[in-house]
């Protein structure tokens, strides 16, 4: 396929800049724009262009020897790394780690991509846990690190928006391996979060080709949370009666081990009213969130315990309902003021897809919801019950694999 | 004579050093075998390109906006562009259906049935 490309970006700019641009050089060849485009079309194909079949791209399974240093050297300057020192995998190292599960070194976990039209890699058992060795874990950590690798989502897709992830651990592993979801869960206190959320961070990068710059990464302004993916426990010892963890939610039966993942851009959290009743508070929280986006609220166990004792919730899903039903944005808003409304979702709404198709046709000032349905929002219970605390963001839940499989 | 003494046990000792600092000079600089950590791409499949045309005269060219949100600018000066320059060829803009995730195959027949060429354009 032949390209030229214009300088970024393009949107909201003005013709008379985009004609400019047509009139300059292609920013990465140097050359004027519209004579690559004519002779993209007129200049006839060779021999090579028309040639058939398949390139294999063998990976070796052992890098050159070399001294340790020399090594760091190559794994950073290689971009195998998020940058900070990793742990180098030696075959010592690695079978260590592989001790931590049943399956063979060379069963295939899965297949992942930095964005949809990029190419699916796929990665053995091996690959998983030298990714695992890299990022400091231990072969405990192995089994939650697999489960998450075979979902085969990648934690720094492509994106000009600069999207993170979110790993939530769910039942009893949690305990096994020591991670933490009461004080400070998000934060850099515990090991079992900091490797396992880092692991999957290097296995993007490794086993998907993810996050290299101008290639596969063009996050504008990147994310932080890239580093570690939120990794975290649910605090479900804390959940009262009714509310229960994300995975029995995902059908999932309290005793089962899983791990989830999540992707957004952030969390915030807007003041609020300690003297008012938490729910009615919400729908103004989640203002900033883009009608296209999912939400998750991360509420301490101390909120969850006032909504359901004063404010009368009796389950994860009765709250979410609520907030469903009550959160609304006017169409005006919805049409005019939302991008990604915008760009994904009017154009499904001109084809007829409901109820969008609908909602465009209702007078601007009428209320619609902010969250089309009750899926598109998400409660973790997370935090030691320090404070009433919360954090809202538009992460939106993506699976939930089996930690239990992988042991 | 203490002196003395005194100076050889140094140099002895460190004539018993020196093999040892030599090992750790050797460890620092020992060579190790690591594991490679990147997955396994896909074969790439290839895909000969489609001939293409001579020259433009006469030549019907469509201009296809993938569709991303206030990006249709530039593919409209682009059709302005070209038509100044080569006004013996059609250039035709047409954006194709619904998000950039979505095909647009009766938009492709049209392409192939009246079209001599297509450029597809990415504005973001």
């Amino acid at each position: 396929m032949r390209y030229t490309f214009v300088p970024h970006p393009i949107t909201g700019t003005a013709a008379e800049i985009c004609r400019k641009y047509l009139q300059g050089n292609d920013p990465v060849t140097g050359k004027p724009v519209l004579e690559e485009i004519i002779a993209a079309l007129t200049v006839p194909i060779t021999e090579e262009d028309t040639k058939t079949g398949f390139i294999e791209r063998p990976t070796p399974r052992l890098v050159e020897p070399d001294t340790e240093d020399n090594l760091h050297r190559i794994f950073l300057e290689n971009g195998w790394t998020d940058g900070l020192p990793i742990v180098l995998p030696t075959e010592a190292r690695v079978a260590e780690m592989l001790k931590g599960t049943s399956h063979e070194p060379d069963e295939i976990v899965g297949r992942m991509q930095p964005s949809s039209p990029h190419e699916l890699w796929s990665y053995t058992v091996e690959k998983v846990a030298v990714n695992a060795v890299m990022a400091g874990a231990k072969p405990e950590h192995l089994p939650v690190i697999l489960a998450l690798a075979s979902m085969g989502v990648t934690s720094i897709s492509t994106s000009t928006t600069s999207f993170a992830c979110m790993a939530v651990v769910n039942g009893p592993v949690r305990n096994e391996i020591n991670m933490n979801s009461g004080i400070g869960a998000l934060g850099p206190f515990n090991h079992a979060n900091a490797v396992i959320g880092r692991t999957w961070t290097l296995m993007s990068i490794n086993l998907a080709a993810s996050g290299k710059i101008g290639e596969t990464y063009m996050g504008s302004q990147g994310n932080n949370y890239n580093y570690n993916n939120n990794c975290m426990a649910e605090n479900e010892e804390a959940l009262p009666d009714g509310w229960n963890p994300l995975h029995v939610q995902k059908g999932f039966k309290l005793e089962d081990s899983t791990v989830s993942t999540f992707l957004g851009w952030g969390f915030t959290h807007p003041d609020q009213s300690f003297g008012k009743d938490f729910a009615p508070q919400i729908p103004f929280w989640l203002k900033f969130v883009s009608p296209f986006s999912s939400t998750t609220l991360l509420l301490d166990p101390t909120i969850i315990h006032q909504l359901k004792n004063n404010e009368g919730f009796n389950s994860k899903e009765q709250l979410i309902d609520w907030i469903q039903k009550n959160t609304k944005v006017t169409v005006g808003d919805w049409m005019d003021d939302f991008y990604a409304v915008q760009n994904f979702i009017l154009p499904t709404a001109r084809r007829g897809v409901e109820p969008f198709a609908s909602w465009m046709k209702l007078p601007k000032d009428t209320e619609i919801p902010q969250f089309p349905s009750a899926s598109r929002i998400n409660i973790l219970s997370v935090g030691g019950q320090t404070n009433l605390f919360w954090q809202a963001g538009d992460f939106g839940y993506l699976s939930t694999a089996s930690v239990d499989k992988w042991r | 004579m203490k002196r003395r003494i005194n100076t050889w046990s140094w140099l002895t000792a460190l004539l018993f050093l020196m093999p040892s600092l030599a090992g750790i000079s050797r460890a620092q600089a020992q060579e190790i075998t690591v594991l490679n950590p990147l997955g396994q791409p896909p074969a790439i499949v290839r895909v000969p390109m489609a001939p293409r045309i001579a020259d433009l005269e006469g030549k019907t060219i469509y201009i296809v906006d993938i569709g991303f949100t206030d990006t249709h600018q530039l593919f409209t000066e682009m059709q302005k562009l070209l038509a100044e320059k080569y006004p013996q060829t059609t250039w035709i803009v047409r954006k194709k259906i619904g998000t950039y995730f979505d095909d647009d195959p009766k938009l492709w027949a049209e392409i192939k049935e009246q079209g001599h060429g297509m450029i597809m354009g990415v504005g973001h």
